[in-house]
């Protein structure tokens, strides 16, 4: 844009106003911009998220705020609700907690919502949504996980809620962003691109990235996959002996994708000692990937819950480890239908990014990158974001969660989300439909 | 003999004829000049402010900016619609809509012509935006291992992953003497480096360069190309990459020619054509061309090893879906004890690099591809492509060694792709990967498991 600093001020002031304005004009002119949207993130649902971000409130305006036009998982179930007269008196008095250590051992870690954000990585994101993220997991006593590429100073005074992830890469992976955690995380693979490890273009690892992941600038970096010293549920257990070395009161999370196997992945990680499994279903992710990995490989995050769920359930262990799902979760009625099917919470990242102003348009690896400032390491772009805004948007949206998840937990006639867990009795299986309210 | 890594040379091929962009960009001109009389007044004639653009592509960096939108730079990020959503608008292109036809889609054709221009893996970020699941190849989805790799070696180990394949007859063990010589039955047949071939193109459009393109890409890329054994002498084309297909009325005649390939396909089944062909071309693998759905048990105790089955080309065959044919037909075939012996060829249908594996795990050795070698030289289909006979497309004009290119780019771009599944499953070896059903998941079974016990269920799937 330019060489100078204020001009570039003047020039970021002016399309930041535009963008917050538009975020707000949108999902109120009764129609969505012609090619916005997917057949998982329909327009109505990219709206009714800006506008939940907004306010804070449940969307109106008529948007289908429920359910994307996949024709399958999630936007094929809803929930068989009580008649009105059997609904709970106060919704508000619902409890969504979520303990995530079952473990008898180690400390307790409640938060108040049952997600907490997912790893996404310095390099892949800008610091300032990085930050903006960090806030509002501050702000609601949850988390925000770093992802790969190290720890930004600018994160360490939100560290009671960010959770250091060691990913197969060890970018930027230090004793002290180990030590100063709650819960750290050990990433063995992501949904979007299962068995694949990851992959920074050249072009996001500018300086700082680079010195963050102690590489060269402007080099591809990609992390292998997987851990070349994990090839059993022994080796897997000695990562975790190493982690809790270096922080002992730290809780594990074990982030996989979804084989065919997931189940034996789930009771293999339970006998590592993780306390958090997080199965990370194909059809998420917010980085860039194969085209061919992300549609074909693993499988979607809603068939894979149940079978881990029964299978902790056979095994006698499901109380002792927590289930987070994460990879396609888009709205409070995601989180509630993924603990039907026998989740304790799940993680989101796609939506928190919806939340900060993302179309969808997935061009998250081309050229500067994001033009929305997101997913770029670009100085100018990720301007855009300013991590106070960002905070009170991502805030916004967990509020408005809360309230929805709190409607239908009454309606369900349950006092508390833990009493969601696994009543796939509670779903309706429908068919398919467009996604949009007649 | 020295190992030699097998490598394809790819470079930079661009469209050379005209695509519709995905986008249309619409500007109201009238309101465009309102904004920037607005904001020339509100932000006082600071001209670098009032006149900085909304889009990083470049689409209003033109002379005039928004007047003339540079529309074949928009990537549709909506960027300018969220910021000015009264000024401009973007919408999707029609004209790129009638691109294909039912089978093939829009969004194939896109990605075909992006694999033949680059040679690259597609790579796009914000995860997966399609539909859940669906019909034929899109419910079913390849497995994963969390912690086998092909090998330790490497960043993912996959730079050692083979994609050999060979086709014909192998006994079952080898025997040799006590000088360590090889006696007895040995293996009758060919190796090609990765598990696709070009086959027969459609006939219906005036394919003399194509022809040419397909033949000289089939050389580097050291595979095969099936062609009409008529058409090779009416062209006078001659490689050791064509298989020529030999109708049984003209099996002597090919046997005459002195020609020797490495492979010959016999235009569906006749006893005496195939014994001939054996007899005549010892040295030549004879594969017998068929419809899926044939029993193949008779034929191959009548000495037949080599199977090269067709569905039309969107995938529909006798016994249902594409996937559904080689399914039944390898396991009908392990069941008769017979799949180590044969070779199972297979191609319609087959129009996107995530088919490839998802074949080869239902059971064949190799594929044919024949509409997207063209999609990639920019055919345009003017109707339903269905099968040789009925594929009304249009060719545009190419230069020889571009159209070569763009072939050798789009197999290359497959092949990686392939090795990124097999990487993915921890297999070094796409000969592993043949019929592993284990490593294949099916929508219709795994929402069965998931999702019976939900109320509904039952009455969408009985």
């Amino acid at each position: 844009m330019t060489d100078r600093p204020d001009v570039l001020a003047r020039i970021t002031a002016k399309h930041t106003e535009a963008l917050r304005r538009g975020f707000r004009a949108w999902p109120e002119m009764g129609f969505p911009p012609p090619t916005l949207g997917d057949l998982r993130w329909t327009p109505d649902l990219i709206l009714s998220n800006w506008q939940q971000a907004e306010s804070g409130k449940l969307p109106g305006n008529g948007l289908e705020s429920a359910r994307g036009a996949s024709k399958g998982g999630f936007d094929v179930l809803e929930f068989g609700f009580l008649p009105e007269a059997q609904w709970l008196a106060d919704p508000e008095s619902v409890d969504t907690s979520l303990e995530l250590n079952r473990r008898p051992y180690d400390p307790s870690v409640r938060i108040p919502i049952p997600w907490y954000g997912a790893g996404m990585s310095f390099g892949s994101v800008s610091e300032q949504v990085m930050l903006s993220r960090a806030m509002a997991a501050e702000r609601w006593d949850t988390f925000t996980s770093t992802g790969e590429g190290g720890y930004p100073d600018s994160l360490a005074p939100y560290s009671r809620h960010v959770i250091t992830q060691i990913a197969t890469g060890l970018f930027g992976v230090r004793e002290e962003t180990i030590q100063r955690a709650r819960i750290v995380e050990i990433k063995y693979a992501q949904g979007a691109k299962p068995g694949l490890g990851g992959h920074l273009l050249g072009d996001k690892s500018t300086l700082a990235v680079a010195r963050m992941r102690e590489s060269v600038p402007w080099v591809s970096l990609f992390s292998p996959f997987p851990f070349h010293s994990v090839y059993s549920v022994e080796d897997h257990r000695k990562h975790v002996d190493w982690l809790k070395t270096i922080n002992p009161s730290a809780l594990v999370v074990v982030k996989v994708s979804t084989p065919t196997d997931i189940d034996m992945v789930a009771v293999g990680s339970y006998h590592a000692g993780a306390h958090i499994l997080q199965i990370d279903g194909s059809y998420g992710g917010t980085g860039a990937a194969p085209e061919i990995a992300k549609k074909n490989i693993a499988m979607p995050v809603e068939l894979a819950i149940p079978r881990v769920h029964r299978y902790l359930l056979e095994e006698g262990v499901r109380d002792e480890l927590v289930l987070m799902a994460s990879g396609g979760i888009r709205t409070a009625d995601d989180v509630a239908k993924a603990v039907a099917l026998g989740a304790d919470g799940v993680v989101l990242g796609t939506a928190e990014l919806v939340a900060l102003g993302c179309t969808r348009c997935r061009n998250c690896e081309r050229g500067r990158g994001c033009p929305f400032g997101l997913t770029t390491t670009d100085p100018e772009l990720s301007l855009l974001i300013d991590p106070a805004w960002g905070a009170e948007r991502i805030s916004n949206l967990y509020r408005a969660m809360q309230v929805r998840l709190r409607t239908i937990l009454s309606r369900l006639g349950l006092p508390r989300l833990a009493d969601l867990r696994g009543r796939t009795d509670l779903l309706r299986y429908r068919s398919a439909s467009n996604g949009r309210k007649e | 003999m020295s190992y030699r890594r097998y490598s394809i040379p790819t470079q930079p091929a661009p469209n050379s004829a005209p695509h519709p962009n995905r986008f249309r960009v619409k500007v109201r001109k009238l309101k465009l000049a309102e904004l920037l009389l607005r904001e020339a007044v509100h932000y006082r004639l600071d001209l670098p402010v009032v006149l900085s653009r909304p889009c990083v592509y470049g689409v209003f960096s033109g002379p005039v900016g928004g007047f003339m939108p540079r529309e074949h730079l928009c990537v549709g990020c909506l960027r300018c619609s969220v910021e000015f959503p009264n000024v401009v608008r973007i919408h999707p292109n029609p004209e790129r809509l009638g691109l294909g036809d039912s089978y093939l889609d829009p969004d194939t054709v896109d990605t075909l012509l992006y694999e033949a221009a680059s040679g690259r893996v597609p790579v796009r970020g914000a995860g997966y935006a399609g539909g859940f699941g669906g019909d034929g190849w899109d419910g079913m989805w390849t497995d994963m291992s969390e912690i086998v790799r092909p090998t330790r070696d490497g960043i993912h180990g996959r730079e050692y992953i083979s994609t050999e394949v060979f086709l014909g007859s192998r006994p079952k063990f080898l025997r040799f003497d006590s000088f360590g010589r090889s006696i007895g039955e040995r293996p009758h047949g060919l190796s090609l480096p990765i598990p696709i071939l070009f086959d027969l193109p459609p006939l219906t459009a005036r394919l003399e360069r194509a022809l040419t393109a397909l033949v000289a890409a089939a050389e580097v890329l050291e595979t095969l190309v099936v062609l009409p054994l008529g058409l090779v002498r009416e062209r006078g084309v001659q490689s050791a990459a064509i298989v020529p297909l030999v109708e049984p009325a003209r099996a002597h005649e090919m046997i005459s020619l002195g020609w020797r390939p490495r492979m010959v396909e016999l235009d569906g089944w006749d006893p005496a054509a195939f014994q001939a062909l054996v007899a005549g071309l010892p040295d030549t693998l004879i594969g017998v061309r068929l419809p899926f759905g044939e029993d193949l048990l008779p034929l191959i105790e009548q000495g037949a090893s080599a199977f090269h089955l067709t569905a039309d080309y969107h995938g529909r065959t006798s016994a249902g879906f594409v996937l559904e044919a080689i399914r039944s037909t390898h396991s009908s075939l392990v069941e008769q004890g017979r799949r180590e012996q044969v070779t199972l060829l297979g191609s319609g249908g087959i129009v996107a690099a995530e088919h490839v594996p998802k074949a080869i795990l239902c059971g064949l050795d190799a594929v044919g591809i024949e509409l997207s070698p063209l999609i990639a030289l920019q055919a345009r289909l003017l109707g339903e492509a269905l099968n040789p006979d009925r594929a009304p497309l249009e060719l545009p004009a190419f230069e020889a060694a571009w159209a070569k290119q763009r072939l050798v780019n789009l197999v290359a771009s497959w092949r990686d792709q392939l090795l990124e599944i097999l990487g993915a499953m921890g297999l070094r070896e796409v000969r592993r990967l043949r019929g592993e059903m284990g490593r294949a998941m099916f929508q219709h079974e795994l929402e069965r498991e998931a999702f019976a016990s939900i109320p509904g269920y039952g009455e969408h799937h009985d």
